[in-house]
């Protein structure tokens, strides 16, 4: 198993945020995690890479079979866990480039000759500082070029999808179906409206609420076609209700 | 110094190693400019016993290096240095003042003038790069004749035990000035004062400083601009409190003498960000390798 996180329970500032979650991943699988705004989804991605605002209170997380619960975030990035973030703050001053460069230099990868930069980053955009004034379609691809340049072997992306629009989200699944999925990378896509789904039919799709997965599903067709109709609430205890 | 031989003037201790002219620059040790020239006393402040004396009178097509450095063990150095710029030359410097060992617990004292005069331009980048148990005073007066530009960086990157910097610029008609004043301070006491004088109508003037204090350091910024003339000037004072037991205290003043110039500041301290701590760690970065990124690029100017 990749990924076991088992019976997670998470508080911030004493209140429960992640209650008793569980969520297995094998390698090379892509799972999707959808739910409504505020459901924990965010939450749980930087709980995964052990955001220190987050006190995790009960339960575990293995990582190719050990226990990362307490492991410092850079231990976790550097066993192969990525994420790219929905709102990345900027950091003034520090250029993409040399961003990059220190990933390389950790991870021993070639940002420079990946295709995404080649297509896709100007040399004048990776001179600026990271960040710093990207529109939200610069920062999605930033992101994704610095995920790729972590060499993942879980990447995480939360609400890649969100706020572009169709075509880019086609071409954002493309390539990280030929640069992750192909490679036998797992991809975990946290996304509330599902859209990059159907680009890249992940093999199980949970969809969490209030803080807990309430239910498991491997026709993300039908899980979206279940919300639209019905909303996340009916999504009950592993099952939908069948369709009409 | 790496590449000594390029360097006009290097001088470690108190005994200049390496002197050169060339046929655009004429570079002498301050005693002997003081003898030949007399013109000269009207800006060094003393007689001088130490410091160098660098004079452009073409463009030049490579920048001038000057290196003061210690060496050994409680040496004091106590220098006078004149930089000028002819007038309509174009010039280039980079200063280094450094400690070539640690613990040598020395003294560098500099009194400085640079005078750019009429349409003379200067880039002169000034790198400090000390040891923890010295001592340092430098203080330079930059004179900008009518119409003169200066791009001023001075950069401390490895802080003293103690530091005391006092630069003013003074600005003629149509003369303009760009200073960056950056100092990363680890168990420093620093204490910068830097004038902009706007002497004459439409001179323009821009300070920023970028001070970073970490464990240990008490850092004091007393910034002025003065506009005697109708012309603007800007003063940009940030400081990056790294430590709770560090200390930033930064005091920018403006002070407006003529009803046309348009003078304005900025000023604020900061901590660094836990967000983008965390987000650089979630890259495989240390807490420390991503602490010095924020910082480097914190001083980035």
């Amino acid at each position: 198993m990749l990924l076991e996180i088992k019976n997670l329970t998470v508080t911030i500032e004493g209140k429960n945020v992640l209650d008793g979650i569980n969520l297995k991943m094998k390698k090379g699988e892509v799972q999707a995690l959808l739910g409504p705004n505020a459901s924990g989804k965010s939450t749980l991605c930087q709980v995964l890479l052990g955001n220190p605002k987050y006190k995790v209170k009960k339960g575990k997380i293995l990582f190719l079979g050990k226990d990362i619960t307490k492991l410092s975030t850079s231990g976790r990035a550097q066993r192969g866990i990525a994420l790219a973030y929905q709102y990345p703050p900027a950091v003034e001053g520090v250029t993409l480039s040399h961003l990059l460069d220190k990933i390389s230099a950790i991870r021993k990868s070639d940002w420079q000759n990946n295709g995404l930069r080649k297509e896709e980053f100007s040399d004048s955009f990776l001179k600026r500082a990271v960040n710093v004034n990207f529109s939200g379609g610069e920062k999605k691809m930033s992101e994704l070029l610095q995920v790729l340049s972590l060499k993942p072997r879980l990447a995480i992306f939360d609400e890649i999808d969100s706020g572009l629009d169709l075509k880019r989200i086609k071409k954002t699944a493309e390539i990280i179906k030929k640069e992750l999925v192909e490679q036998g990378i797992a991809v975990l896509f946290v996304t509330h409206s599902g859209d990059i789904l159907k680009f890249l039919n992940p093999d199980l799709t949970n969809i969490m609420l209030k803080g807990k997965i309430i239910c498991q599903q491997q026709d993300y067709k039908k899980v979206l076609r279940t919300i639209k109709r019905c909303g996340y609430e009916k999504c009950k205890k592993g099952k939908l209700p069948s369709d009409r | 110094m790496r590449n000594a031989k390029k360097v006009n003037y290097l001088q470690i201790d108190n005994t200049i190693e390496h002197i050169v002219s060339r046929p655009e620059v004429e570079v002498l040790p301050a005693a002997a400019a003081w003898q030949k020239y007399k013109w000269t006393r009207e800006y060094f402040v003393r007689k001088p016993k130490e410091g160098y004396f660098i004079w452009l009178k073409d463009n030049s097509a490579s920048p001038l290096l000057s290196c003061v450095s210690l060496n050994k063990k409680k040496v004091e150095q106590s220098l006078d240095n004149l930089i000028v710029i002819e007038k309509g030359v174009r010039g280039e410097m980079r200063g280094t003042c450094n400690v070539l060992k640690k613990d040598l617990a020395g003294i560098h004292q500099a009194r400085g003038v640079v005078l750019l005069k009429e349409k003379a331009a200067l880039d002169y980048k000034h790198f400090h790069s000390w040891g923890e148990e010295e001592i340092i005073h430098p203080s330079y007066n930059f004179i900008l004749e009518k119409e003169a530009r200066l791009n001023y960086l001075y950069k401390n990157v490895s802080s003293p035990k103690q530091i005391e910097i006092a630069t003013s610029f003074r600005l003629s008609k149509g003369a303009s000035a760009d200073v960056k004043i950056v100092a990363d301070c680890q168990k420093t006491t620093m204490h910068l004062r830097d004038t902009l004088v706007l002497a004459g109508d439409n001179a323009k003037g821009q300070i920023s400083l970028r001070l970073a204090a970490r464990e240990g350091s008490n850092v004091t910024a007393d910034s002025e601009i003065i506009a005697e003339k109708e012309a603007k000037g800007h003063l940009d004072c940030q400081g990056l409190l790294i430590s709770d037991k560090a200390e930033i205290s930064l005091t920018p003043a403006l002070v407006c003498k003529n009803k046309k110039s348009q003078i304005t500041h900025e000023a604020s301290i900061g901590k660094v960000s836990e967000e983008e701590l965390h987000y650089l760690k979630t890259r495989g970065l240390t807490e420390s390798e991503a602490l010095k990124l924020i910082v480097n690029g914190f001083l980035e100017l």
